[in-house]
């Protein structure tokens, strides 16, 4: 087996943890029964690289094989990394009647002329969603297949999100992805986290959204039987206010694990205490920064609790309204469309 | 502004009422559990984040025997919430009817300025000053038994006991060298 084959098949022992090779490699299907039961995966990692390694090179394995093996597991487990959302705006007619084989055809043929040395696989997901895997080479190198990108795009919607793609593979990415899906431009969608369910699930508002309604409570007899009788809370109200506005605001039920959001501020300084920063014309930058394991969890929790002030203000709740986490804000009127958001105060 | 005041309704039979009022509305829950399961006597708690209470409760709402301010050390809003609560609070309630208590006093992240501050609070008013633990069950039991101690007698369940005479002996008082820097 090559040496860069070999190579490929460490690393992606090195991305497998221990406990998911049995399932992965029986999804991949391409052991033999025998291969298959003769593997001890209770040795250390190491020994199961070199029984891996004999193994394919007994079935004369090329890194085609062992790149699917990796896009299965990848598949399976999207929630590492970096992913960033891309978003196609101005299709044109037949935008919306591109389907599968067409897409894979028009995407390998374009991204093969504008690199010439390119290795790419597309799969379908169960979920209609397609997973494209780019080993990028260039005119005098082979692809290398150690630092591969990741695409995945849901036919006939305008998102696209990438991992692992640098500034230098980027506009050949959107090359061919604006020629094969029949979109005439293409642009950064500021939306970024580590779990892709997750960016996917706020982007197409899949979790529990709360309505305005006049009359949140309709059934209110029906609680009576769950808490304690003697004890009775004093402002109950002014909180069912604001847990209905934070979820208004945020949603219901369990919500997308975003990890952070930023907030870039290019507002001239206000405090009247300090005149000498407010004389200043230049704005004052800064970048705020909010972070947590699930922060639209701990945003709606500020706001049903009273740390934030309710209604909740616009620069918090076009979070997941606008399916954004990097906002700049600056004084005056929208500059940028795509970019900028008026302050409340 | 409207007051709670504590002597405008008749009291209920062998029962007892009791107001927790905490801004992070935590530990008032845990120890409301725990305070109803008590046998010998009813007890009505009443849960509240601030002072003053709305005005629709204003017919339904018995008499409170007892109001306990539930201050965590950790934040400083809470302790500024506390402060501003209680000036809904009716002069009478101060005689015995009014007890603090502080949360994670031994937390690296409360400052100990702010334990003294709170207890110059307590001294001032003549009210006791209770220490709790809030995180384990064993903690909010220990903390229960001692509120209900106090409440029996706020309640007047207790014979030849009035809270003002328990005033006497629970309420805080501050040291003298307070002013002192302490060695930790």
């Amino acid at each position: 087996m090559a040496d860069s084959t070999k190579r490929c098949l460490q690393r992606i022992m090195r991305l497998i943890p221990s406990y998911m090779l049995r399932t992965t490699l029986e999804k991949w299907g391409r052991f033999t029964v025998e291969q298959q039961k003769s593997i001890d995966f209770t040795r250390s990692k190491w020994a199961l690289t070199e029984a891996l390694l004999s193994i394919c090179e007994e079935n004369k394995f090329a890194m085609k094989h062992l790149t699917g093996l990796e896009m299965i597991y990848i598949m399976d487990n999207p929630n590492q990394g970096m992913w960033y959302v891309l978003q196609l705006l101005d299709p044109e007619d037949d935008a919306h009647s591109v389907e599968l084989m067409q897409f894979k055809e028009q995407f390998k043929s374009h991204l093969k002329e504008l690199v010439r040395h390119v290795s790419i696989k597309i799969k379908k997901h169960t979920d209609q969603a397609v997973w494209i895997r780019i080993a990028w080479g260039d005119a005098f190198s082979p692809p290398n297949h150690l630092k591969p990108t990741y695409v995945v795009h849901y036919l006939q919607t305008p998102s696209v999100f990438v991992t692992n793609l640098t500034s230098k593979q980027k506009p050949l990415l959107s090359q061919a992805m604006l020629l094969s899906t029949r979109h005439q431009a293409i642009k950064d969608a500021n939306l970024s986290g580590r779990n892709l369910t997750a960016i996917r699930d706020l982007l197409m508002r899949k979790y529990q959204q709360v309505f305005p309604t006049k009359y949140p409570s309709p059934l209110a007899e029906n609680n009576q039987t769950i808490s304690n009788p003697l004890i009775e809370k004093e402002q109950a109200e002014p909180a069912a206010n604001r847990l209905h506005m934070a979820c208004k605001a945020f949603g219901g039920g369990a919500l997308p694990q975003l990890q952070s959001a930023v907030y870039k501020l290019e507002t001239k300084f206000r405090d009247h205490s300090n005149k000498t920063m407010t004389e200043r014309e230049e704005p004052f930058r800064c970048v705020v920064k909010f972070a947590s394991t699930n922060l639209l969890e701990s945003l709606r929790h500020c706001a049903s609790s009273g740390i934030a002030s309710t209604p909740v203000t616009p620069l918090l709740s076009c979070i997941p309204l606008k399916g954004r986490n990097y906002f700049v804000i600056t004084d005056n009127g929208p500059g940028p469309s795509s970019q900028t958001h008026q302050p409340q105060n | 502004m409207s007051l709670l005041k504590p002597f405008s309704r008749l009291p209920g039979l062998n029962s007892a009422n009791i107001l927790l009022v905490e801004r992070e509305e935590q530990f008032q829950q845990s120890l409301a559990d725990v305070l109803v399961e008590e046998t010998t006597f009813t007890v009505n708690v009443r849960l509240a984040k601030s002072l003053p209470l709305p005005m629709e409760n204003e017919e339904s709402r018995p008499r409170i025997d007892l109001v306990v301010f539930i201050i965590n050390l950790t934040s400083e809003l809470s302790l500024q919430s506390a402060e501003a609560s209680l000036k809904s609070l009716d002069p009478g309630y101060f005689l015995g009817k009014v007890c603090f208590m502080v949360t994670n006093a031994r937390s690296a992240a409360a400052p100990i300025e702010r334990l003294d501050v709170a207890r110059k609070l307590a001294a001032s008013l003549y009210c006791p000053l209770l220490f709790a633990e809030d995180q384990t069950p064993d903690g909010v039991t220990n903390a229960t038994e001692r509120l209900l101690t106090i409440l029996k007698v706020a309640a007047g369940l207790v014979p030849m006991a009035t809270s003002l005479y328990l005033s006497n002996l629970t309420r805080s008082t501050v040291p003298p060298d307070i002013e002192q820097p302490s060695f930790n």
